[in-house]
């Protein structure tokens, strides 16, 4: 038998299925009370939403003003083409967009909920008619690329919309997540249990706002995803959002790696769970899933606390985007938790029994998909 | 003087080590060893300059009388045969002492036993007179057996017994070959003169040269008698195994060229398409032995018995090329094998196991070992001879020169080769690639998905000396003229003892 170093090998125990919607239904937080989960989650919350808040400044620069732009060489410079700032981003010294697309493709590519369904309408397909007709007036090779191609147009301005809907929902997580840590540092909040119920009632009250989308071709407006769509917040954006990047992601390669001849991935795409949730914490350096740039656009911006707190522990600054994932998708069960606690059918304490039997049978749902998750995380 | 300096200073400082006042921290002791390594070294290298490479013969020769009633003399000389290995023998044992590290028991004695062997190599490879070789020989012996013993593994005591007995046998192999030879000669001429037909008839020097093939033999090692050297080198800490694999086992190849081809080049003319054989069944026996090994240090033991038969197929052609391929495969054999000893040294002491049904995924680039796995994969490629790196050059040579003498050994040789890369790229893909783990895999991704492995890091002075073996061993690939330059003379000469013969 070969000999195992038991200390250098660590296996948390998950939680199973019955866990998670115990958890769920008795108002439990998904993730266990303690002071360094609290450090973990509100420090790289803060981290993240000063990432996103760029994340989201692009994604809309991008949306509107590199729109239909066939060659968008500069669209990760936000319109500033200062040499400075040209030589910083080839130096690489700058925030890795790349994630933020990774994430808009999954939406895009996964399509599900109100923003896809208007997407595919016929309400959508008049836009582009019209953004197109105003469009070919000024670029003779998109002109030529429309009559040779006529679905590839429609098929970008799609991505647009998925791109600024992207950007104006992050725009509203960023600043609740810089909102929770100033929360936490005036002492507001002070427990996981607190930091849930404050994502959540920012999350309830972004529900409705309207998601809208338009573009300015010479001096005319054209909607993309106009206000009588009635896209909100919360179903249309948000909800799609956790199901493609926190759930189903995309089969990656890297540490772990599956194969498609063997069936190991399956043919339907609404049971796969690749998603950050899912995500082996061992960075692969990809643009996607395990969030790899996305850790490293963290690290730039980690509160010092949690970077004392991190130096502390493994091999400090040497696994720093390790621990930084490990702490994010910690964070990101307090979101997904919040979110499921939002959209809870009924009040958690109803006496009324069916009630009670549609909060159970929703929180088994959830519960099966987050127990195959890495749920290892919470309890550690 | 010289040459005598790369005897006084090992041997000095080991004096100097066993005799220094007081109770000297481990630390300060090895930094006094490196401190004499490095002047030993840089004598060496004091040597290569003043060499002259156009001249075969011996150079910056001393010669005194010691014992002549017994022929032994204090005759001391260098070629492009002996000063590569005196070089190697410089730079490797520099290295085992800078990478020992952790040594509590007994320090002074481990870095005096240490100094003790690199001194006595130095004197195997400088003698002119057999019977200071034997001396020389045999005095690594003790040292090496206590390095074993005492500052081993688990079973280093089995290990160690094993290894005396079988050098032992080896050495009196050497010795009775020898001495055989004054007995029947009927004179006591100990120095390094071809021993021809008119000095022995053909039945006593094919005697006296298996005398000698069985003893160095044991010490390359060849199969069938390799069988001590998995055990000593799974048994030695990872500097002994550098020293024992980098240096140690280029005496009995040494041996066999000086000693074998050029003291009885007649008979060796003889046993020559048997010598070949012998060495293509090493080479493949080695391979496929590697190929069965799940330890990744005796994988690495088992490739140095493949390697090492490369040199006696090149030394059972006898060309000139092959004999430059000999010179090159011991050098290049050494600087790889010291590299990957080392860096299995490091994930030994990383993860305290060198088990590959264990060990997954080094490379990970934040819990692993990223930089000890890239130069794993550098020593790797250079073993498996790859061009560019110096195992190629050596097995080019090696091949290219035997190929029209000794074709089916030859080929068989290659096919060994190839091998190296089965078994090498077997050990990568198994402890390097794939996601970071140090437990048997349960074939369930969502399990071994979640393995929390927690690795102290390598600091990167740990890897500094095989980032400079890796170097040695690129450059040499990418400059091989550097060698052949120093040597070339030397084994052409040497081939031309065999020609002339035959």
């Amino acid at each position: 038998m070969p000999v195992i170093p038991a200390d250098l090998v660590h296996l948390e125990p998950s939680l199973s299925v019955e866990q998670v919607q115990q958890r769920l239904l008795s108002g439990q937080t998904l993730l266990s009370e303690t002071s360094d989960h609290l450090i973990e989650v509100v420090d790289v919350l803060k981290s993240y939403g000063e990432v996103l808040d760029a994340y989201s400044i692009n994604l809309i620069y991008q949306a509107e003003h590199q729109f239909l732009n066939p060659l968008p060489i500069f669209k990760y410079l936000d319109g500033d083409l200062n040499p400075a700032k040209i030589w910083r981003h080839l130096n690489h010294d700058r925030i890795n967009f790349e994630y933020a697309e990774y994430c808009q493709k999954a939406m895009f590519w996964h399509g599900t909920g109100g923003l896809d369904a208007y997407l595919d309408s016929e309400a959508f397909a008049a836009n582009c008619r019209a953004i197109m007709a105003a469009k070919r007036r000024r670029d003779p090779l998109l002109a030529l690329l429309d009559a040779l191609f006529p679905g590839f147009a429609p098929e970008l301005i799609r991505s647009a919309a998925t791109t600024h809907a992207l950007g104006q929902f992050w725009r509203v997580m960023s600043d609740l997540f810089l909102d929770l840590a100033a929360a936490e540092a005036d002492g507001r909040v002070r427990t996981i249990a607190q930091v849930v119920d404050f994502i959540k009632d920012g999350l309830v009250a972004a529900a409705a706002n309207p998601i809208g989308y338009g573009v300015s071709i010479g001096d005319e407006h054209l909607w993309v995803l106009p206000p009588e769509a009635g896209l909100t917040f919360l179903v249309d954006v948000a909800v799609p959002y956790v199901e493609a990047v926190f759930l189903r992601g995309m089969p990656f390669l890297g540490t772990v790696s599956f194969n498609a001849q063997a069936q190991q991935i399956s043919p339907d795409q609404s049971q796969f769970a690749y998603g950050a949730l899912y995500a082996d914490p061992l960075p692969s350096m990809g643009a996607g899933i395990p969030p790899s740039l996305l850790m490293q656009d963290m690290y730039r911006h980690l509160p010092e606390r949690l970077h004392q707190w991190y130096l502390q522990r493994t091999r400090g600054e040497g696994d720093v985007r390790v621990k930084i994932c490990m702490s994010f998708q910690r964070s990101m069960f307090c979101v997904t938790n919040a979110a499921i606690n939002g959209t809870m059918p009924h009040p958690l304490d109803t006496a009324e029994r069916t009630q009670q039997q549609a909060n159970a049978a929703y929180a088994l749902a959830w519960a099966k998909r987050l127990a195959a998750a890495r749920t290892d995380c919470l309890t550690a | 003087m010289l040459l005598s300096l790369l005897l006084l200073i090992p041997f000095g400082g080991t004096l100097l080590l066993l005799l220094w006042p007081g109770q000297p921290s481990p630390q300060r002791l090895r930094l006094l060893a490196i401190g004499i390594l490095g002047l030993q070294l840089a004598i060496s290298v004091l040597v290569a300059l003043r060499f002259d490479p156009a001249v075969g013969g011996m150079q910056l020769r001393e010669l005194h009388r010691w014992v002549p009633g017994i022929g032994l003399d204090y005759a001391l000389g260098v070629d492009g045969l002996s000063l590569p290995l005196v070089l190697v023998n410089g730079g490797l044992t520099l290295v085992s002492a800078v990478i020992t590290r952790d040594i509590d028991r007994r320090p002074r004695i481990y870095f005096a036993m240490l100094l003790l062997i690199s001194g006595a190599v130095n004197g195997a490879f400088l003698a002119e007179n057999l019977l200071l070789f034997f001396l020389f020989y045999e005095l690594e012996l003790i040292p090496l057996w206590l390095l074993i013993s005492v500052w081993g593994g688990a079973n280093r005591a089995y290990a160690a017994t094993k290894f005396l007995i079988f050098t032992a046998i080896s050495g009196m192999l050497i010795l009775g070959a020898f001495l055989g030879l004054a007995l029947l000669t009927g004179s006591v001429d100990f120095s390094l003169t071809p021993v021809l037909s008119d000095r022995l008839a053909m039945g006593g020097q094919l005697v006296l040269l298996v005398a000698l093939l069985l003893g160095f033999g044991i010490k390359i090692p060849l199969v069938p008698l390799h069988n001590w050297l998995p055990d000593a080198h799974t048994q030695a800490s990872t500097p002994v195994s550098v020293l024992l694999a980098g240096v140690l086992l280029k005496l009995g190849t040494y041996g066999l060229l000086r000693f074998g081809l050029m003291l009885f080049p007649e008979a060796w003319v003889r046993l020559a398409p048997a010598l070949a054989i012998w060495a293509a069944i090493s080479v493949l026996y080695g391979s496929l032995a590697a190929i069965a090994q799940s330890d990744m240090k005796r994988m690495v033991a088992f490739s140095s018995v493949g390697h090492m038969g490369y040199v006696l197929l090149a030394a059972a052609a006898g060309t000139p090329v092959a004999l430059l391929g000999a010179v090159f495969q011991m050098v290049s054999h050494g600087l790889i094998s010291a590299l990957l000893f080392l860096l299995v040294g490091i994930v030994y002491r990383k993860t305290g196991t060198r088990d590959l049904q264990v060990l997954h995924g080094l490379l990970n680039p934040e819990r692993g070992l990223p930089l000890t796995g890239s130069l794993m994969i550098v020593g790797v490629m250079a073993s498996a001879g790859l061009p560019g790196m110096a195992g190629f050059i050596s097995e080019f040579l090696v091949f290219r020169g035997s190929i029209a003498v000794f074709p089916l050994a030859t080929l068989l040789s290659m096919v060994g080769s190839g091998l190296t890369a089965v078994y090498f790229l077997l050990l990568v893909n198994r402890a390097f690639f794939g996601r970071l783990a140090i437990t048997p895999a349960t074939g369930d991704t969502s399990v071994d998905g979640k393995l929390d492995v927690q690795l102290a890091p390598v600091a990167p002075r740990e890897t500094l000396p095989a980032i400079a073996l890796a170097l040695g061993v690129v450059l040499l690939g990418l400059i091989p003229s550097s060698l052949g330059h120093l040597s070339e003379s030397a084994t052409t000469a040497l081939a031309q003892i065999g020609v002339g013969i035959s």
